[in-house]
């Protein structure tokens, strides 16, 4: 009787790995907020720490800081896939360095430093904080846009180029197609880094969860600081999930 | 365009020249050349010779520094490139099939780029796929990477052909199989230009390929010069200097000799001998004298009559001494 469901588990191995690995993540971060719900539950709050940790604040601040990483990547897929895509073509190859310096100096720049200067320009708020985050999560999807368009086997260009395809359907049909594994890994990255540095929006007074935070840190309440910042980790682990899932279910059959 | 008749037009070249900036020499040199309507021609020579260069001036993949390309009568030069290229097909040594396109939709390109009917364009991948011997039900809908290179190969020349192009260039297309396989191809490739007498423009550095495909050849040296432009069978016997015989290589008869039949010489009886060393019907005289000198005979059986040592010595218009006598005689 043992030695047969042996066997069949053996047989099924395969197919199952994969599909609970999938399972991991999502359960991990599960756990963690249910441990940090029953911790919560289990201390007596202050008032100052019963104004930042009930469902309303909590609920307000994980939007907040959803919406910035959103509207910022949304931003950063606009400007950083054409710009990988014109760093990328051979004839440009004057322009690419350019390119890329501005992109690692976005990244190598603090961003607290530089959120602090857009502030003498834009003011404090939801737009400072997403010039900040945009700066700074560039690089990762700009990069990964012109690697995975000049990885692609010459040959193809060339077959492309043979059959009579325009410039153009070969970047849309080809190019681009064959450079999306390469991009949603890149974006993928810009996500979870976003979502780290989006806490440091609460210093320009664009909320989120960094609030909490820094709230905590100043008014000396830990069990404060510590919500928002497993609350920040979870969020950066679920995007990094839904990441994964999203790269295996676009990435091109056949490839 | 040009291909109102699929059935292959002549490509002229003349003085064509491809210049590269900052080269001291130019890659091509004035290269003048005339290929018939129907004719597979192969570019045969050593590697950075400007063969592929030459090549891809027809399709404007390469632009000419100076010179006339006309296909069918008509200035390829004052064609939009891109317009032009889907009326030729091109097939190259790395296939590069699309490896996220299905073995369907790579065939498919072309007649999607030329506007091509959806139902027009599925008969016609179904029909290609069955030309170069791939079942449709299996292969449509692999991707490329699930397949042999064998196969690939031959999905490459079906996509090549996929419009109909009167004109195809071919660059190594079976260079990168095995020797098996690619013989394999070439028969079969062989077979298929019989049926569908395109104009083909093929490039290689493999004689024996070139004797196997061409019906001409055109030997390059360097800067795409021509040493040499005839049919296989007379550069073989009559090579024009010394680097054709060179690359002919010590063997040039016996490269002659495949490529005749026993059908091509005459039988000294009509009836076969089952007393003699036998070989198959349409074999080459290559395969006669080896199984004569295998069995220490000069005369060998076909199904059809039996021929002599000296009958294949008269096919490539050598003398053999005995030969009048052993002809006449006819007994042994």
């Amino acid at each position: 009787m043992t030695a047969e469901t042996l066997a069949v588990g053996t047989a099924r191995t395969p197919a199952r790995p994969s599909g609970l690995r999938h399972l991991i993540a999502p359960a991990a971060i599960a756990a963690a907020l249910v441990t940090l719900y029953a911790w919560v539950s289990t201390l007596e709050l202050d008032s100052i720490e019963r104004r930042s940790l009930n469902q309303a604040v909590l609920v307000d601040k994980t939007v907040e800081h959803l919406q910035m990483t959103v509207a910022a990547t949304a931003l950063v897929v606009v400007i950083a896939i054409p710009l990988g895509i014109v760093a990328s073509r051979s004839r440009n190859r004057f322009v690419t360095p350019l390119i890329l310096t501005a992109g690692n100096l976005g990244q190598a720049v603090p961003c607290i430093g530089l959120l602090v200067l857009a502030t003498f320009v834009l003011g404090v708020g939801f737009q400072t904080a997403l010039v900040g985050l945009v700066v700074y999560a560039v690089l990762p999807v700009l990069r990964n846009t012109m690697v995975g368009v000049q990885q692609i086997d010459p040959a193809l260009i060339e077959a492309a180029r043979g059959m009579g395809m325009t410039k153009g359907q070969i970047l849309r049909r080809v190019e681009l197609k064959l450079a999306v594994p390469a991009i949603l890994a890149g974006l993928r990255t810009a996500l979870v880094l976003t979502v780290g540095v989006a806490t440091l929006g609460a210093f320009v007074a664009a909320g989120g969860l960094g609030e909490l935070i820094i709230n905590g840190l100043k008014l000396n309440r830990m069990p404060v600081t510590i919500v928002g910042a497993v609350l920040t980790a979870c969020i950066a682990f679920f995007i990094d999930w839904l990441g994964g899932l999203a790269e295996n279910l676009l990435k091109p059959r056949g490839i | 365009m040009f291909d109102r008749d699929p059935a292959g037009v002549r490509i002229e070249l003349r003085e064509l020249t491809k210049h590269y900036p900052g080269q001291p020499a130019p890659a091509v040199d004035n290269v003048s050349l005339d290929i018939p309507a129907g004719e597979l021609v192969v570019f045969v020579g050593p590697s950075g010779c400007g063969k592929t260069t030459t090549m891809k001036m027809i399709n404007r993949l390469v632009e000419p520094t100076s010179g006339q390309i006309r296909i069918g009568g008509q200035d390829v030069l004052g064609l939009h490139p891109d317009e032009l290229r889907r009326h030729i097909g091109y097939a190259i040594q790395q296939v590069g099939l699309f490896p996220h396109l299905t073995v369907g939709q790579n065939v498919a390109m072309v007649p999607k780029l030329l506007g091509w009917p959806a139902a027009k364009v599925a008969a016609r991948v179904e029909e290609l796929l069955e030309l170069v011997s791939l079942d449709p039900g299996t292969f449509r809908d692999r991707y490329p990477r699930q397949l042999s290179g064998g196969q690939q190969q031959r999905v490459g020349v079906a996509r090549a052909l996929a419009a109909d192009p009167p004109v195809m260039l071919m660059d190594e297309p079976f260079g990168a199989t095995d020797p098996i396989t690619r013989e394999h191809l070439q028969n079969e490739f062989a077979k298929l230009q019989k049926q569908l007498r395109k104009t083909i423009i093929f490039v290689t550095h493999d004689f024996e390929e070139a004797i196997r495909l061409g019906d001409r050849i055109a030997v390059l040296r360097e800067r795409s010069h021509i040493a040499q432009y005839d049919t296989p069978a007379n550069i073989l016997a009559a090579p024009a200097d010394d680097y054709v015989a060179g690359f002919i290589g010590q063997d040039a008869t016996l490269k002659r000799l495949a490529l005749l039949r026993v059908e091509d010489v005459p039988y000294e009886s009509p009836l076969p001998d089952p007393a003699l060393p036998a070989v198959a019907a349409g074999a080459t005289l290559r395969e006669a004298l080896d199984t004569m000198v295998a069995h220490a005979a000069d005369r060998c059986s076909t199904p059809s009559g039996v021929i002599t040592y000296a009958a294949l010595c008269g096919a490539v218009g050598t003398a053999h001494e005995q030969a009048p006598e052993e002809v006449t005689a006819g007994d042994r």
